[in-house]
């Protein structure tokens, strides 16, 4: 039950009813008693908002940054209609434009409401529940219930990297042998005969296929395909960490995103897996049309944990998944400590069967504190950032020196910077 | 193509731009006090005031009291209530103008005053005078006395009107009453014994405008002149003896309560309204914020706090020494006296100095810490450029 504007205004004009023609107690009782069986009139003759049936319809996932429609559809079973208000509920971070409607539905109909949503944040978010205000005839009191109408809207890493794809894409054509300029080197492949012609290597002729034939025959290669990649993302302590205005997770997914496309593309084949103490989420043998939207449909629900990562749990959980050599890209991050005495000690098992690249978000508030100057205050800052700076300089070297590659680069650098790495771990054949 | 120049501007206003937008007004303003202060000055010097017997205006009385005094009546204005009470007596004549002014209590007791009174439009006579009621009345015009009241039956016709009087006989008590209007008498004169209270429905008579009328000066004569003294009461609406004061809330119309306590039920109603949530609250677990450069900050503080400059300049000198090495063409693990040398190779500087900027000992104080970062800059500057 719930009183409209109207009881109150009702009221006040009794009060000049009281004050002028009837000044007592009698006055008063009377004109609060009108107004009260006005409400219980109302109440008793308002439509039942527990018959309504609903439903919805609409969009189930949205890129973050953009907007979504979910039509709600309400269906009036009653003999009344219902007519008051209508108040769509969704977390705050869902970003629901508009919640509350006006709604006239008249008996046996049907009619749509429509909620636009622009979510703020990436993640499952759930529709909370619908709550219908339905006015009496008179207006001055309402019959209000609400109703669970579950709906899911996954809102999805935004991929803002894909912007770098196109030029990725075309030093990948490069090296594939689709542009004019063909190489050959350690790690690549025999792709084909064909008849020399002048200005061929003629290291690359084939003199058994010359020998079979009545012209001079040379080889011809193409950069190795189907290698496996593996994304790893630490879902842990580190990857909470805000860099701007995103967490370390994030920024590491764009990477991972951007890096999976252009794998996908080169005829590679890549799988996910997320890992803090457990597995968080995994994409294994998605085809190359189905691999983006399975990667992004398991990293939205992502969130990282509080927790130390378990970087033998996740050794192991990698070496369990891929017994051929692979390409492992670990995007975690690069902070003294958790490095030294968690992922060192169990890197030389990785090491001895995949390639692994280390990605890590760099932070460049970092760079901005060790260029400060002026004041001791800020050169003290300058002197922290540097020592951070020297640290992970430091860590990069043990990996390094370990037969890691390592990717520091700061949120907005680091797809391009990763999928650089790719193409030259795969120019040199070394994937 | 055409542009739009458009330069970043303040819409703060300015004085000049404020002086402007108030000066129209503040012009008013001030014409409008001058106007007042120059109109009081010139009305200043005559008074003005209903019946009052200094006034010379049209609405005030001093022709009255003037030809009374001519007459050998001595007329005292007297606007304080304590006053009346302490000067009026038998052998006095009270004229009471703007009976309305004076509180019930007070109206009692100047109708127990021991003199003749003269009470000018009175609304509620028996205040004065139990057994008198007022009885509606009229337009106030010319009227004839009919009665026998001496001074009406010499004044003759006179204006008379506004309010009408009824009169209830009571014992040893000897009523007259002159100038009917619509059945009632306007002029009432109630006699007790040697004392006698008039109403006078209608002030009309006594203003210096109508004063010389038909026969209004001697109709005024005849009621005010019957003594030797006039006491000229004019009442003033403050002048309220203790405890006869009313509190506003008892003014207050009773009705005005009764409604009040409805608007109360109405605002509980309206509340009601207002407070009833339209669906609950929806609550959401937010993610935790953590800034990835905490520590870096944290450990700056607690570098200012230690004031570590040994640990500050030497994080400083070793940054500075891992960009200069790869720029010198250096392994990592160079030795001091590799990397002085080439420092100084390339930067012509004396390899003493070279050593104290990279190599030195801990600055000694916040400022020579701030310069040793200005001076690897420096350094580093002129290592980069070839």
């Amino acid at each position: 039950m719930a009183l409209t504007g109207r009881a109150g205004l009702l009221a006040l004009a009794g009060a000049v009813v009281v004050g002028v023609l009837l000044p007592s107690w009698w006055g008063i009782l009377l004109v609060s008693g009108l107004v009260l069986a006005a409400v219980a009139v109302d109440v008793a003759l308002a439509p039942s908002v527990r018959t309504l049936r609903l439903s919805r319809s609409g969009d189930t996932a949205v890129r973050l940054g953009e907007t979504v429609a979910v039509t709600l559809r309400v269906q009036n079973n009653g003999v009344r209609a219902v007519r008051g208000e209508l108040r769509d509920a969704w977390p705050p971070s869902a970003g629901a434009v508009t919640q509350r409607h006006r709604v006239l539905i008249p008996p046996g109909e049907r009619r749509a409401v429509l909620t636009t949503l622009q979510p703020t944040r990436r993640g499952d978010r759930f529709a909370h529940r619908v709550t219908v205000r339905a006015v009496g005839p008179l207006g001055v009191a309402a019959r209000q219930g609400s109703h669970e109408v579950p709906w899911r809207v996954r809102v999805l890493p935004p991929f803002t990297s894909r912007k770098h794809l196109p030029s990725k894409l075309a030093r990948l054509r490069q090296l594939d042998g689709r542009t004019a300029v063909m190489i050959r080197g350690q790690g690549t492949e025999f792709d084909s005969l064909r008849e020399y012609v002048v200005g061929d290597d003629v290291r690359s002729i084939d003199w058994r296929a010359t020998a079979r034939t009545a012209d001079v025959m040379v080889r011809t290669w193409r950069p190795e395909r189907d290698r496996r990649i593996l994304l790893v993302l630490d879902t842990g302590r580190t990857a909470a960490g805000r860099v701007g205005d995103a967490p370390r997770l994030d920024s590491a997914m764009d990477a991972a995103l951007l890096l999976a496309a252009l794998a996908s593309r080169a005829g590679d084949r890549v799988d996910l897996l997320a890992y803090d103490r457990r597995v968080r989420a995994r994409v294994e043998g998605a085809s190359p049309q189905e691999l983006l939207p399975a990667l992004v449909q398991a990293m939205a629900p992502l969130e990282p944990a509080l927790v130390e990562p378990d970087y033998a749990g996740m050794v192991a959980a990698i070496r369990a998944r891929s017994s051929r050599r692979s390409l492992v890209v670990l995007l975690t991050g690069l902070d003294a400590a958790p490095v030294q005495e968690g992922l060192l000690p169990v890197l030389p098992l990785l090491v001895r069967r995949h390639q692994v690249i280390l990605a890590s978000v760099a932070d460049p508030r970092v760079e901005a504190m060790a260029a400060a100057r002026g004041d001791a205050e800020a050169v003290y800052d300058a002197a922290a950032a540097e020592r951070a700076r020297t640290d992970r300089a430091r860590i990069g070297e043990l990996l390094t020196r370990r037969g890691i590659e390592v990717v520091d680069a700061a949120p907005e650098q680091l797809p391009p910077r990763l999928a650089d790495r790719y193409l030259a771990l795969k120019a040199a054949g070394r994937l | 193509m055409t542009t739009v120049e458009q330069l970043p501007r303040s819409l703060a206003p300015s004085a000049g731009q404020l002086w402007r937008a108030a000066r129209g007004p503040l012009a008013v303003a001030v014409a409008v006090l001058v106007a007042g202060i120059a109109l009081a000055a010139v009305a200043g010097g005559t008074r003005s005031g209903l019946l009052d017997p200094r006034a010379v205006d049209p609405a005030g009385s001093r022709a009255v009291a003037q030809v009374l005094r001519d007459q050998g009546v001595q007329v005292t204005l007297v606007t304080r209530y304590d006053q009346l009470r302490a000067l009026a007596g038998p052998g006095d004549t009270v004229l009471v103008t703007f009976p309305e002014r004076l509180a019930p209590p007070q109206a009692d007791a100047v109708g127990a005053i021991r003199a003749d009174l003269v009470v000018v439009g009175a609304g509620e006579p028996e205040l004065f005078s139990s057994g008198v009621k007022a009885v509606g009345g009229g337009q106030p015009g010319e009227r004839s006395p009919a009665c026998e009241l001496p001074a009406a039956v010499r004044a003759g016709s006179a204006d008379a009107g506004n309010i009408a009087y009824e009169t209830t006989a009571a014992a040893g008590a000897t009523v007259d009453g002159c100038y009917a209007v619509g059945g009632a008498p306007a002029l009432v004169q109630v006699r007790t014994g040697a004392r006698s209270i008039t109403f006078l429905g209608y002030a009309g008579p006594l203003t210096n405008e109508r004063f010389d009328d038909l026969g209004n000066a001697s109709l005024v004569l005849g009621l005010l002149g019957q003594h030797s003294r006039l006491l000229w009461y004019l009442p003033t609406i403050g002048d309220v003896p203790a405890g006869a004061e009313k509190s506003f809330y008892s003014l207050v119309p009773a009705g005005v309560w009764w409604a009040l306590g409805e608007v109360t039920i109405a605002a509980l109603l309206l509340m009601l309204w207002r407070a009833r949530r339209l669906g609950p609250v929806v609550a959401e677990p937010l993610p935790v914020i953590v800034r990835a450069a905490e520590t870096v900050e944290g450990r700056a503080r607690l570098y200012r706090r230690a004031r570590a400059r040994g640990h500050a300049g030497e994080a400083l000198r070793a940054g500075a020494r891992s960009r200069v090495r790869p720029a010198l063409g250096l392994p990592r693990g160079a030795a001091l006296p590799t990397v002085v040398e080439a420092v100084t190779v390339r930067t012509g500087r004396s390899p003493v100095e070279v050593a104290a900027l990279l190599y030195g000992a801990a600055p000694g104080d916040d400022a020579s810490l701030v310069r040793l970062a200005d001076q690897l800059d420096i350094l580093e500057r002129e290592i980069r450029r070839p």
